[in-house]
């Protein structure tokens, strides 16, 4: 450490008027210091030696003995891992999905690679894990509550075709042929459906309307259990409708009496992407070995039927 | 000194103490912003879809209000403060003195106006429209005149540490923002830059480091040489060390930008130099520190009573661990990790808050009362500064590698099989929590900064009834 007695400062001094006056030491430079510095070089030169580095005349430059190029690093690590992941690729290409899901290491497989396509390609609208989003009717795909089946059969429709839910406006003002009163009385009858109507005339005068005039339950049911359990006049409905089933808790858009009211009113409109390829033969986002992936994996969220 | 005093009557101080103030005025400006920023990050609805407050078009508004108008009035005011004291020279011209004021709060205003309406030219640090680059020239040339006449007016021939790295500072600063504006304007706001493709990109880099090199480190390295030992009172530590520090740093850090452009289309013998040039940088940066902190040896008892030493030393140990962690991040399998996550975001603050903000402090702390000639208002206040400026950092750039990190092994996770553990939007839910954190961070240095303005202001206002302190 400097002391000042031992060490001579350089001689020359600036800002004296006022305060201290500069002057420096001449301490010799730090060996750790120096030899440090060295080494950084060394470490660099060394570096040059291995890798790409310094550019030469004629558009070339220093290979380096390694051969690495951050394209062949990356070529590299890609086939690694397609290497890794052939062999359950080719079985799975081979097999049905409900064969796939009787191998419990095949599934196993499924669902990790399924959990990653979801990641990047579902989760945006039906959320992390596929809890939904009410505000935008996007349904949650962990609970056993389906619009067009939960088959893995119907989950792999759904994904290839993509759906369009399609709720018609029945107020006058937003394009419906109802009046405000009467779309009140179809909200009231829809709430008595799960057991909440707080005005039983209302609910008894929307009972008639929506099997009568406004036609609910063609699509609904006759009971309001939806396209996919309901019937209407003895007949299955058509499962390529997606209606709700009303009578249980689960809703699209919300539930409670303001949004249900909403829906009515101006109506809804769902749409689910198609992920297949196109009728040009355009290759989409998926191919057919991610969508098996990806049917298998929204399966076993919780509600696979 | 027989002539004691004769020449300070003769310096222009009134310019230093302008740009002191917009100093301090713009630190709380870029704080604030920083702040709404963080906090738009954690709750992106807090900008109520107002596009004027959107992040996008905030974000460069705070990296310039604390890069450009608070880094930059503080260089301005310390290059001309020290540059007439060790020169014993008045500023070679008031009118270039008076230019380089407004002309840089003009700068300042314009992008202040510019930046929220969408008005950009899209290069990080260098958004500004081609009419304000124009405008930074005509500044960066009376600047540069103005500290190279007062530097050839010197009674002492031996030019003082600090005035070399002022003058690589203004020098360089002035080729890397001329080359990389190099543009076309198609209007008055637009124009189309004579670089493309990854030559761009290259120059942007070359630009982007440099100017933490020769702006954020270079001159306020600078500015140490002036005031710790000024402050201090003790000789620098070594003239050796500072001059072969000095001319290594220069050297190499030049060469050093290509370590921002890792895995890109940049060719990889240019990643290559900028890594290794990045890693022979460490010692040559650490040379600023030691210097910094071996000149206190001897008077570590100062550390006890004197608030703005402490500054000081705080600031060069960020300086230190930022200038390590630098050269660390810019090896490829590091940087591999670490680039687009928040541990870059960490690197900057602890560099630009722990180095610049806090030896800028020190700095203005110590001219200020001597510029008004009179005592500070309260040390008192200027250590609850120093404590809460260094616990906000803190803060801020623990929870920033935390995130960082997470989020690099979070993109890099791969279950038994092969495939991506987790979705982007599960580390952007995961790193939630430390963008609050962070947040807080921000806020406890802004009180920091806010409890300066108290301190400063009565320290200003009380200037006329207190006694001249000579010495």
């Amino acid at each position: 450490m400097a002391d000042e007695k031992e060490i001579e400062t350089t001689g020359h001094q600036w800002d004296d008027e006022e305060g201290y006056p500069l002057k420096e030491y001449n301490n010799p430079l730090p060996k750790w210091w120096l030899y440090s510095y060295y080494a950084t070089i060394v470490y660099a030169v060394i570096y040059w030696i291995l890798y790409p580095a310094w550019p030469i005349p004629g558009g070339e430059y220093t290979k380096g003995v390694l051969g690495w190029s951050q394209h062949k690093q990356l070529e590299e690590e890609m086939a690694a891992s397609q290497a890794a992941k052939k062999p359950f690729n080719d079985k799975i290409s081979a097999l049905t999905t409900s064969e796939i899901t009787q191998d419990s290491q095949l599934l196993q497989y499924a669902v990790s690679a399924g959990k990653a396509i979801f990641g990047d390609n579902c989760a945006p609208c039906h959320g992390g894990g596929g809890v939904g989003a009410k505000a935008g009717g996007f349904p949650a795909l962990v609970d056993d509550d389906w619009l067009y089946g939960g088959t893995l059969e119907q989950i792999s429709e759904t994904i290839h075709m993509g759906r369009a839910g399609q709720m018609p406006p029945h107020l006058d003002s937003a394009e419906g042929s109802f009046t405000a009163a009467q779309v009140n009385d179809l909200t009231q009858y829809t709430l008595s459906l799960s057991g909440r109507s707080t005005d039983a005339g209302a609910a008894g005068r929307g009972d008639a309307l929506y099997r009568g005039d406004a036609g609910c339950n063609n699509c609904h049911g006759d009971e309001g259990k939806g396209s996919l359990l309901g019937s209407a006049g003895g007949e299955k409905l058509d499962t390529s409708i997606g209606a709700p089933n009303l009578t249980d808790a689960i809703w699209l858009y919300g539930g409670d009496e303001a949004t249900v009211k909403t829906s009515i009113a101006k109506g809804r409109k769902g749409n689910m992407p198609a992920w297949e390829k196109d009728s040009e033969g355009n290759n989409r986002k998926l191919s057919e070995l991610d969508i098996k992936l990806l049917s298998i994996y929204v399966h076993t969220l919780g509600g696979g039927k | 000194m027989g002539q004691k005093n004769d020449s300070i009557a003769t310096y222009d101080y009134g310019v230093v103490k302008m740009f002191s103030v917009m100093a301090i005025a713009y630190a709380v400006v870029g704080f604030i912003v920083g702040i709404i920023l963080a906090l738009e990050l954690t709750f992106p609805e807090l900008n109520g879809g107002i596009p004027y407050i959107s992040f996008g078009r905030l974000r460069p508004l705070h990296t310039s209000a604390v890069i450009f108008a608070f880094g930059g009035s503080v260089l301005f005011a310390t290059t001309y403060y020290v540059v007439q004291r060790t020169c014993r020279a008045r500023l070679f011209s008031d009118f270039l003195s008076q230019l380089t004021f407004w002309g840089w709060n003009l700068i300042v205003v314009a992008v202040v106006i510019t930046y929220p309406l969408g008005l950009s030219q899209g290069q990080e640090y260098a958004e500004m429209i081609w009419p304000i680059d124009l405008l930074i020239v005509v500044v960066w040339v009376a600047y540069f005149i103005n500290f190279v006449g007062t530097l050839a007016k010197r009674k002492d021939p031996h030019i003082f540490v600090a005035n070399w790295f002022f003058l690589a500072f203004i020098i360089t600063v002035a080729l890397l923002h001329i080359v990389n504006n190099l543009a076309v304007p198609v209007s008055i706001t637009a124009s189309y830059p004579v670089w493309s493709g990854v030559q761009s990109a290259m120059i942007q880099w070359w630009y982007g480091h440099n100017a933490v090199g020769f702006f954020l480190t270079a001159a306020f390295l600078g500015l140490m040489y002036y005031f710790v030992p000024k402050q201090a009172e003790r000789p620098i530590y070594s003239y050796r060390l500072s001059i072969v520090h000095f001319w290594s740093l220069v050297f190499l850090y030049i060469w050093a930008g290509p370590h921002h452009l890792h895995y890109t289309a940049l060719p990889d013998w240019a990643g290559t130099l900028g890594a290794t040039f990045s890693i022979m940088l460490l010692l040559p940066s650490w040379g600023g520190m030691i210097n910094g902190i071996m000149t206190l040896s001897g008077a570590w008892h100062k550390l006890r009573t004197d608030p703005i030493l402490r500054f000081f030393i705080i600031s060069l140990s960020f300086y230190g661990m930022s200038t390590f962690e630098g050269p660390i991040m810019s090896i490829k399998e590091v940087n591999a990790l670490s680039h687009y996550t928040d541990w870059t975001v960490g690197h900057v603050h602890s560099g630009a808050l722990g180095w610049v903000a806090m030896v800028s402090f020190a700095a203005l702390y110590h001219m200020i009362p001597r510029l008004w000639g009179t005592t500070i208002h309260s040390v008192k206040l200027i250590n609850l500064h120093f404590w809460l400026s260094t616990v906000g950092v803190v803060i801020y750039i623990v929870a920033m590698w935390i995130s960082g990190i997470m989020q690099g092994l979070m993109w890099r996770a791969y279950d038994e099989f092969g495939n991506l553990t987790y979705s982007f939007a599960e580390s952007v839910a995961a790193m939630h929590p430390y963008y609050f954190i962070r947040a807080i961070g921000g806020i406890v240095f802004l009180l920091g900064a806010l409890v300066m303005v108290y301190n400063v202001y009565m320290t200003i206002a009380n200037a006329k009834d207190r006694p001249v302190v000579a010495a």
